[in-house]
C-alpha cells in the first residue's frame, strides 16, 4: 500500500470513529466535531459569512495555512469525501488510466476553473452575509453522507446479516449475538445525499476525482497558496518523457510535458513519484514557478457577484423575513434543537454537516427540506412525530463544529425553549369526542399539561401551560390520534441565546421548567418508549367509576 | 390447558370442552407437559410463602407444588419472564426482586434445564434496565443461563391467536416459542391501564407489538395473549408490592413478605390481587377485568375459596 492509501485509511478511520463517538452517552471531551473543524472553507466560510473569528474553526485556518508550505496535501490524504471518492471510484471502476492526452494539465485546464467560480460564489454569498458553505465544504458534505446515509445503511444491513444468520448463530455458538440491539437510524433527505454520491462517484467514472478537480470550493481555497508553497513534486533530467506520470495522475495536474506540474491542481498524492520508471520524480523544496490557478479575472469577478446575488435572492426570499423581527409567515417554522443560536446567527454557523442528527439519541432531529428556504436545506429541525427531545440528553450541542448550537450542560440545554406545544381541539380525543385521554400529560416531563372541566364534556380536556413547556415534543410524540397529533410543537416562545444562561433568561421570563421526579430520577433512553406505562384513551374506555384505573 | 387447572377442577367447573378445544389448538409450549396435571393431583393449588428470605421463600414455594423437577425435565430449554422493564432498583419494586429471580433460575438448572434464559422486551434503555435491576449480576454464575433484552423484530415469530376476541395474531419471541418450559416470575404492582401488572400482564414483555393491545382494549388483549403464551409456573415475588405508580413508579411499596407460587396464572394473579393493597384499598380478583375474563374464558380459576391454597413459612 502507498504511503497515500496509508494516511487516507488512517485518516477516514478517524474520521469515521469520531462520528461514530457523536452519540447519546456522549464523552465528554471526545471531540467528535474536531475533524469537521480541518475544514478550511467550513472555516473561512464561516467567518465570513457570520463576521466574526471564531476560534474553535481555526483547525481549518491552520490547514490553510499549511497549504503554503505542504500544497493540498489535505485533499490528498486527509478529506474523507477525497478518500471516499478514491476508494469508492476504484471499487466501482478498477484501476483506471486515462490516456496522457486526456489527463494532462492543458485537457480540462477550462473546467478546473469552475471550482475558483464555485468558490467565489460561496464568498460572496457569505460577504452578503449568507452561508452556502455546505453545498461545497468537504467536511459537511462526507458527514452527511456517512453521518446520515451510511450509518442507518450499516445498521440496516447489520440487522439483515443477523436476521440471516438468526437460524445458525445457536449452532455455531454466538447464541449471544441472537440478542444485539440494532439501532435503528432514519434521515429525511437521505435519498437526496444518495443521489449526490452517486453522482460524484459516476462522473469519477470521466475524470478520477471529478469533484475535486472541477468543482470543490475547498479545494480551490486551498489551491490559491500553492503559487508559493515549498513542497512540491520535483522532475529531474532523467525524465524519459514516457508519459505514464500523466496517465495516473487522479488530479490531471501534470502538464503536456511530464516535466511540468499545476501545483494548484496536485495534491501531494505521490502517484507520480511511485510510477515513474526511471526514479526521476521526487517531492521536496522546488523552486518558485509562475502560477497556475488559472481561473479569470471574469470568473471570480462573475462568482463573487452571483454569491451576492444569491444571497440577495436568499435575503428577499419569504423564508428570510421571519427574522426580521416579524412572526413567521408561514406555518411549520422549523423547530431548531435546543440552544440554537437566533435564527439569523444560526443559520450563518450552521454547516449543515448533520453530526447533531447523528448524534440525536430519539433521530428526532432531521434534516429539513425547504422548510427554511433553498438555503436551509439540511439544516437541523426536530420531528416530534418521530422522537422527541430527551430530557437526558445534550448531544446535539456538544458535537456541533461551529457552536450553531451552542455546548450547554444538560440544566441549560432543558431550559432552552424550543418552541411551545399546543392543542388542535379538532382532533383531540377529549376536546373533540370527550374520551378519557391523559397521554400529552402522562408523557410530559414537565407538568406542562392540565386538565380544567369545561361546559358540555365530562372529561376535563387538556390545556396547556406554555410557562412550563419546553417545547420537547413528548406530547406529540405520543399523542394516540392517527396520523397527526392533536398536539404539536410550534416555534412560538422559543428561547434562542447567543450568549448567557438560559436559566437564568428563563426565570425572568417567568417560565417554571421543572421536571417531574419521575423522569429526572429515570431519564434514561427509550424511558417512553412505546405505549406501555401509559394510559390510553381504550384503556379507560371513558368511563369514571371512581375506582383507580384499571380496576372496576 | 395441559397445565394450569388439574383434572379434578375442570370437572368440577365443567370447562372440559372448553379446555378440549383451546389445548387442541395453540398449545404447543405445553404438549409435551400434559402429563402433569396428573401429577399435580396431590399438590395445592396455590402456595403462599411467608418469610423474610426471597430465596428460601421461593423455594419453598416451588417445592410445595412439587419442586422444579415436576416442570423442569432436564435438557429442558427454560424462559424465565421476570419484570425488568424499568432502569430502577429493586426497592422500587417496579421490577421483580432479583433474588426470586435467581432462586427460580438455580431450581431451573438443579432440575438440569439444558438452556435458562431470562427474557424481557424491556420499555426503559436495556442497560440501564439490565444494571439497575440488578437481575443480571445476582444470576451470575448460574449454568447455562442468559439475561437478555430481546428488541428488534428479528428476534419474535407472527403467531395466531386461534381464540382470540380482540387479537388474532401477535409477535412472540421466538425463543418462547421454542422453549420447553415458560416460568413467570412477575412482581406484584399496580398498573395504569391493566389495574394489576402480575404474571398475565407480564407476557406482555415476550411480545413485540405490543402497542395495539391498548388500541383494542387492553384487559381483553391481555386475555388473547395468555391462551396462547401461557406459563406453566408461575412465581409471584410479594416481597414488596408497588401498590400504587405502577407499571413503572415511582410509588407506594408495601412489604409483603411472601411469594406466590402455583401452575395456574389466573389463580395466582387472583392470589395476589387478594393478597394486596391496591390504591390504599382492597379489592377482589374478578375487580381486575382480564383476570376475570380469563376465568370466564377457562384459563384458569379465580374462585379462591374453592381452591387448595397451602401457607407456608420459610
Amino acid at each position: 500500500m502507498t504511503f497515500q492509501r496509508t494516511a487516507q485509511s488512517v485518516t477516514l478511520t478517524i474520521f469515521v470513529i469520531l462520528l461514530a463517538s457523536a452519540a447519546y452517552p456522549y464523552m465528554e471531551g471526545s471531540a467528535a466535531d474536531f475533524f469537521l473543524r480541518l475544514d478550511p472553507l467550513a472555516a473561512v466560510g464561516t467567518m465570513i459569512a457570520a463576521k466574526a473569528f471564531i476560534w474553535i474553526l481555526i483547525p481549518g485556518l491552520i490547514i490553510l495555512a499549511l497549504t503554503f508550505i505542504l500544497g493540498r496535501f489535505f485533499c490528498g490524504h486527509i478529506c474523507p469525501m477525497g478518500s471516499t471518492i478514491d476508494f469508492l471510484s476504484r471499487i466501482a471502476f478498477g484501476k483506471r488510466k486515462l490516456p496522457a492526452d486526456q489527463n494532462n494539465y492543458e485537457n480540462d485546464r477550462r473546467f478546473k476553473a469552475v471550482k475558483y467560480v464555485f468558490l467565489a460564489v460561496i464568498i460572496g454569498a457569505a460577504m452578503a452575509g449568507v452561508s452556502i458553505v455546505s453545498f461545497g465544504s468537504p467536511l459537511s458534505l462526507a458527514t452527511r453522507i456517512y453521518g446520515l446515509l451510511f450509518y442507518p445503511l450499516l445498521m440496516f444491513l447489520l440487522d439483515l446479516g443477523l436476521r440471516l444468520l438468526t437460524p445458525i448463530l445457536p449452532i455455531i455458538g454466538l447464541q449471544s449475538w441472537l440478542y444485539i440491539d440494532v439501532p435503528k437510524a432514519s434521515f429525511d433527505t437521505n435519498g437526496l445525499i444518495a443521489i449526490f454520491l452517486i453522482a460524484v462517484i459516476g462522473f469519477a467514472y470521466l475524470r478520477p476525482r471529478f469533484w475535486c478537480r472541477y468543482l470543490c470550493p475547498a479545494g480551490a481555497l486551498m489551491a490559491l497558496p500553492t503559487n508559493c508553497s515549498v513542497f512540491r513534486r520535483r522532475v529531474d533530467d532523467k525524465c524519459i518523457n514516457c508519459g505514464k506520470c500523466v496517465r495516473m495522475c487522479p488530479m490531471g495536474a501534470i502538464k503536456n510535458d511530464p516535466k511540468l506540474t499545476a501545483f494548484s491542481e496536485c495534491v501531494m498524492c505521490l502517484n507520480c513519484q511511485s510510477v515513474c520508471p526511471v526514479n526521476a520524480i521526487d517531492f521536496g523544496l522546488a523552486p518558485q514557478v509562475p502560477a497556475t490557478v488559472d481561473v479569470t479575472r471574469r470568473g471570480l469577478l462573475v462568482g463573487l457577484t452571483s454569491g451576492i446575488l444569491a444571497a440577495g435572492v436568499f435575503r428577499t426570499g419569504i423564508d428570510a423575513q421571519k427574522s426580521e423581527g416579524l412572526k413567521p409567515l408561514k406555518s411549520g417554522d422549523p423547530i431548531r434543537p435546543p440552544g440554537a443560536l437566533p435564527e439569523n446567527e444560526f443559520m450563518d454557523k450552521c454547516i449543515r454537516c448533520g453530526e447533531c442528527m447523528k448524534g440525536c439519541l430519539t433521530n428526532t432531529l432531521q434534516p429539513i427540506w425547504f422548510k427554511a428556504g433553498l438555503e436551509g436545506i439540511f439544516s437541523p429541525a426536530l420531528m416530534p412525530r418521530l422522537g422527541a427531545c430527551a430530557t437526558n440528553c445534550n448531544v446535539c450541542g456538544q458535537v456541533c463544529p461551529t457552536g450553531a448550537i451552542r455546548r450547554l450542560p444538560l440544566i441549560e440545554k432543558n431550559h432552552a425553549k424550543m418552541g411551545t406545544a399546543a392543542i388542535d381541539r379538532r382532533t383531540c380525543l377529549v376536546w373533540e369526542r370527550d374520551k378519557k385521554c391523559l397521554v400529552c400529560d402522562e408523557v410530559c416531563p414537565y407538568n406542562a399539561i392540565e386538565f380544567k372541566p369545561v361546559p358540555n364534556l365530562t372529561n376535563a380536556p387538556p390545556f396547556v401551560d406554555e410557562m412550563r413547556c419546553t417545547g420537547c415534543g413528548w406530547c406529540e410524540n405520543k399523542c394516540p390520534v392517527h396520523g397527526e397529533a392533536a398536539i404539536r410543537v410550534n416555534t412560538s416562545g422559543q428561547l434562542r441565546l447567543a450568549s448567557g444562561s438560559y436559566v437564568e433568561r428563563a426565570k425572568e421570563l417567568g417560565f417554571a421548567f421543572k421536571q417531574k421526579s419521575k423522569t429526572s430520577e429515570q431519564a434514561s433512553p427509550g424511558m417512553f418508549e412505546g405505549i406501555e406505562g401509559v394510559t390510553s384513551p381504550a384503556d379507560g374506555a371513558g368511563k369514571d367509576t371512581g375506582l383507580p384505573p384499571g380496576f372496576e | 390447558m395441559p397445565t394450569s387447572p388439574n383434572r379434578r377442577d375442570f370437572l368440577k367447573t365443567g370447562l372440559v370442552t372448553t379446555a378440549t378445544v383451546l389445548a387442541a389448538g395453540p398449545g404447543f409450549l405445553l404438549n409435551s407437559r400434559s402429563s402433569h396435571a396428573a401429577e399435580s393431583a396431590s399438590y395445592p393449588d396455590v402456595v403462599i410463602a411467608k418469610g423474610r428470605d426471597p430465596e428460601a421463600m421461593t423455594r419453598a414455594a416451588v417445592d410445595a407444588l412439587g419442586g422444579m423437577k415436576a416442570f423442569v425435565k432436564p435438557g429442558d430449554k427454560v424462559v424465565i419472564k421476570p419484570n425488568m422493564s424499568f432502569g430502577s432498583g429493586p426497592a422500587a419494586a417496579s421490577n421483580t426482586h432479583p433474588e426470586v429471580v435467581r432462586a427460580v433460575a438455580q431450581m431451573c438448572s438443579e432440575a438440569g434445564a439444558s438452556r435458562i434464559s431470562i427474557l424481557d422486551n424491556v420499555l426503559h434503555s436495556p442497560n440501564e434496565c439490565l444494571k439497575k435491576s440488578k437481575i443480571p449480576d445476582t444470576c451470575q454464575g448460574i449454568p447455562n443461563l442468559n439475561v437478555n433484552v430481546i428488541k428488534g423484530d428479528r428476534l419474535f415469530r407472527e403467531t395466531p391467536i386461534k381464540d382470540g376476541k380482540s387479537l388474532k395474531t401477535m409477535k412472540v419471541a421466538s425463543e418462547v416459542l421454542d422453549a420447553d418450559v415458560l416460568i413467570a416470575v412477575p412482581v406484584g404492582k399496580s398498573h395504569s391501564g391493566a389495574g394489576v401488572s402480575l404474571s398475565m400482564k407480564g407476557m406482555m414483555g415476550l411480545v413485540l407489538d405490543r402497542g395495539v393491545f391498548h388500541q383494542r382494549g387492553l384487559q381483553q388483549s391481555i386475555v388473547d395473549m395468555v391462551s396462547v403464551i401461557k406459563p406453566q409456573l408461575v412465581v409471584i415475588d410479594g416481597t414488596r408490592i408497588l401498590s400504587d405508580g405502577g407499571p413503572g413508579g415511582p410509588g407506594k411499596v408495601i412489604p409483603l413478605n411472601l411469594v406466590i407460587a402455583s401452575r395456574d396464572m389466573v389463580a395466582a394473579d387472583a392470589q395476589m390481587v387478594a393478597l394486596g393493597t391496591w390504591y390504599g384499598r382492597s379489592f377482589e380478583p374478578k375487580q381486575v377485568s382480564h383476570i376475570k375474563l380469563a376465568a370466564e374464558r377457562g384459563l384458569g380459576r379465580i374462585d379462591l375459596d374453592k381452591l387448595t391454597v397451602k401457607n407456608i413459612t420459610s
